[in-house]
């Protein structure tokens, strides 16, 4: 009832936005969806409800780690985005905005293969016309490519769904495509259909995600369209496109197909982030190697999920910050074009000394994305580090680390220069500052800095509750039943690393 | 004529028809071509219910009239739509000739039948050839969309790629719900819908469809 709720609601106020088109009504809509949506979640983490194995929706732990994100870090996107937008924009966009809510809640909510499928592709059609938001020839043509490279991909993956289908017909009776159903039986699959499912889905979700060899969307994407959606994309449509991938693992994992599993998620994961090491260098538009950044964390999430439990949990640790991170770097780009006019990383100077507040969060950002200690991103790297270790791959461990390396080196010596550095004269391009500056101003900068208290807080102390449901959706990854949490090994190990 | 042959017939012609859009030289003759394997394959799940011994159910008939009104009618609508307001060039302009894109086409269908000839399908396929001329069918639409140089032939040739999967899909006619695969139907409506857009956007910023044109915008 309460899923039900949670789908619909978004929904709801994507109606009244195209309804009631006057005046500024689409801040009022945007804000109350978010956090009526937001309020729906805290809601079920209270009262889980359980589903039947063949239900169509229904929240398990993965699904339900990864709503929580989306809701949180829409909601950010929400307040900053009344701050951000002036009249420019158009009730169809907020409600484009709503509707992506709602079909990401039904990604993150459907237990049958096929209807995440549905919600997938019309998560992407949802964000077409908000990429297409600046008009004009270069926005055109991103708009362009990711349409027509996600639906070709995405063409892919149900190619992959039906033939994961087709390997069920040896298993006697009538048996759904819902993953409740599918993994106890996942023992009699036939495994060359079974693996050439996988394999499909992996390719077509994971150009979805933007993994290495059908990334190139994403930077145009991502450049082109406003940083609100940029964040959007980043850091809630390419989870719904993990959770895709995840449950094809969790099915092909529960048939023992685990071995091939890993050999190809690592093998996409590691090609992602070597991929994202050679663009990063030399990378002169901020929200271009932003894009990278996000290819690059994509590989790190798939890399953990193909090593085993211990890799899991770290993977979910990794898309927990990776939400939070995007979400705080994207805000932070918005708010750096509303001061400079300009996303060239050579023309923004001394972000530290002119505005200290954004200095900081830029910087907070930066430290993340790169993994620095004491954020969360350092303990799921060190994490997937461990577990490559503790399977014996030296050969990923060796070339994760070259490659998150040259990352870092790419990427500090683009941003810092942001950040400290002498300011350039403005004098040339007075800041045209819209009208009620000030309040957009702390409505902008509010959630940014919300989201990045909620990142340093969650990388220097995580409750147990939020341990407790990352370890239960890496269990249900890998293990598929939740009573083999000796996936605690992984959790022990991170434990261990911070003491 | 057992219900076998008709089966077999109708997957020659939908394979034959997608080698015909292959050769076509105009846009308008592309998309009826498209618009009449759509109907062909509308009526599938009816005939594939039948060679399986089950009589007309209402999955199948549902699927017949969302494929018809969709597929058959209500996307090469919106297509011919777009071509034919304002001035355009009505040929299909390719990087590869026709004749080169048939034979290439032949070749890639030649591929998908040995290929399928060593899958071993389990279960009971309605006809030998399903997965054969649904591989080809896929293949197909892939050259169309990485061959020809309007965006509008680039759609027409996701189009083309998501009927076989389409066929593909026959296979497993028992265990999508009815739900989901008129979910897939609306998404790949709607898709269509939404591209048909942006090619009207691409053609009123650039005075052509041409995504070639498109592509040296500097990767920086």
């Amino acid at each position: 009832m309460l899923l039900a709720a949670l789908i619909v609601c978004p929904l709801v106020f994507s109606g009244l936005c195209l309804l009631l088109r006057r005046g500024a009504a689409w801040r009022l809509f945007l804000v109350a969806g978010a956090a009526l949506h937001l309020a729906i979640v805290l809601g079920t983490w209270r009262a889980p409800a359980p589903f039947a194995p063949d239900a169509l929706i229904g929240l398990d732990a993965p699904g339900h780690l990864l709503l929580t994100l989306v809701s949180v870090l829409f909601l950010a996107v929400a307040i900053y985005s009344v701050g951000y937008h002036q009249q420019a924009l158009v009730s169809q966009q907020v409600a484009c905005m709503l509707a992506m809510l709602c079909v990401l809640s039904l990604v993150c909510a459907s237990q049958h293969l096929g209807l995440l499928w549905v919600a997938l592709e019309a998560a992407s059609l949802t964000a077409t016309p908000l990429i297409y938001f600046r008009l004009g020839p270069r926005s055109l043509q991103a708009t362009w490519k990711f349409l027509l490279m996600n639906s070709v991909g995405i063409a892919l993956a149900l190619l992959g769904t039906l033939a994961l289908g087709l390997s069920t017909t040896p298993v006697p009776g009538p048996i759904s495509l819902a993953v409740g159903q599918l993994t106890p039986l996942a023992a009699g699959l036939d495994p060359v259909w079974l693996r050439a499912g996988f394999l499909l889905a992996l390719v077509g979700f994971g150009t979805k995600m933007g993994l290495a060899p059908l990334q190139s969307w994403k930077p145009d994407a991502y450049g082109e369209s406003p940083p609100t959606v940029a964040a959007l994309l980043a850091g809630g449509m390419t989870l719904g496109a993990f959770l895709a991938i995840l449950r094809f693992v969790q099915v092909a994992n529960a048939a023992g197909q685990s071995q091939f599993v890993a050999f190809w998620l690592i093998g996409f994961g590691l090609l992602s982030i070597a991929t994202a090491a050679v663009f990063v260098i030399g990378g002169t538009d901020y929200r271009r190697l932003l894009a990278y950044t996000s290819v690059e964390h994509m590989g790190v999430l798939v890399l953990g999920t193909g090593l085993g439990v211990a890799g899991s949990y770290a993977a979910m640790l990794h898309a927990l910050h990776n939400t939070l991170n995007k979400g705080v770097l994207f805000l932070v780009a918005g708010l750096l074009w509303r001061l400079y006019r300009t996303n060239r990383t050579g023309e923004i100077r001394g972000v530290l000394a002119r505005h200290p507040l954004v200095g900081v969060l830029l910087l907070l950002g930066l430290c993340a994305t790169c993994g620095l200690p004491p954020f969360g991103m350092f303990y799921s790297e060190l994490g997937i580090l461990l577990a490559a270790a503790g399977q014996g791959r030296w050969w990923t461990l060796a070339l994760f680390v070259l490659t998150l390396g040259v990352l870092f080196v790419g990427l500090v010596s683009a941003v810092l220069p942001m950040a400290f550095g002498e300011p350039v004269e403005v004098s040339k391009r007075p800041p045209q500052h819209p009208a009620g500056w000030g309040w957009r101003r702390v409505a902008m900068l509010l959630p940014t800095a919300a989201l990045a208290l909620l990142a340093l807080g969650l990388g220097i102390y995580q409750p147990p509750a939020v341990r407790d449901a990352l370890k239960s959706a890496a269990a249900t990854v890998v293990a598929s039943t939740p009573s083999t949490v000796a996936g605690a090994a992984g959790a022990d190990l991170i434990a261990e690393a911070r003491r | 004529m057992s219900l076998h042959t008709v089966m077999d017939a109708a997957l020659v012609l939908i394979l034959l028809l997608g080698l015909t859009m292959l050769s076509a030289g105009r846009l308008a003759t592309c998309i009826r071509i498209f618009a009449i394997q759509c109907l062909v394959l509308a009526f599938m799940p009816l005939v594939t219910e039948w060679v399986h011994g089950e009589g007309v159910t209402r999955h199948a008939l549902v699927m017949l009239l969302g494929t018809i009104s969709l597929k058959v009618l209500l996307i090469p609508w919106v297509l011919l739509r777009t071509i034919r307001t304002g001035e355009i060039h009505r040929e299909i302009e390719s990087f590869i000739g026709f004749t080169a894109s048939v034979v290439i086409g032949a070749m890639l269908a030649a591929g998908a039948f040995a290929v399928s000839a060593r899958l071993t399908v389990p279960g009971d396929p309605p006809s030998d050839l399903l997965v054969p001329v649904a591989l080809s069918t896929l293949m197909i639409g892939l050259l169309v969309l990485v061959s020809r140089t309007k965006a509008i032939t680039q759609v027409l040739g996701y189009l083309v790629m998501e009927n076989g999967i389409y066929l593909f899909g026959l296979l497993l006619l028992r265990q999508m719900p009815i739900l989901v695969e008129l979910g897939i139907l609306l998404d790949v409506f709607v898709g269509v819908f939404v591209m048909a857009i942006v090619v009207y956007h691409i053609r009123r910023e650039f005075d052509h469809m041409d995504t070639h044109v498109l592509e040296p915008a500097k990767e920086s």
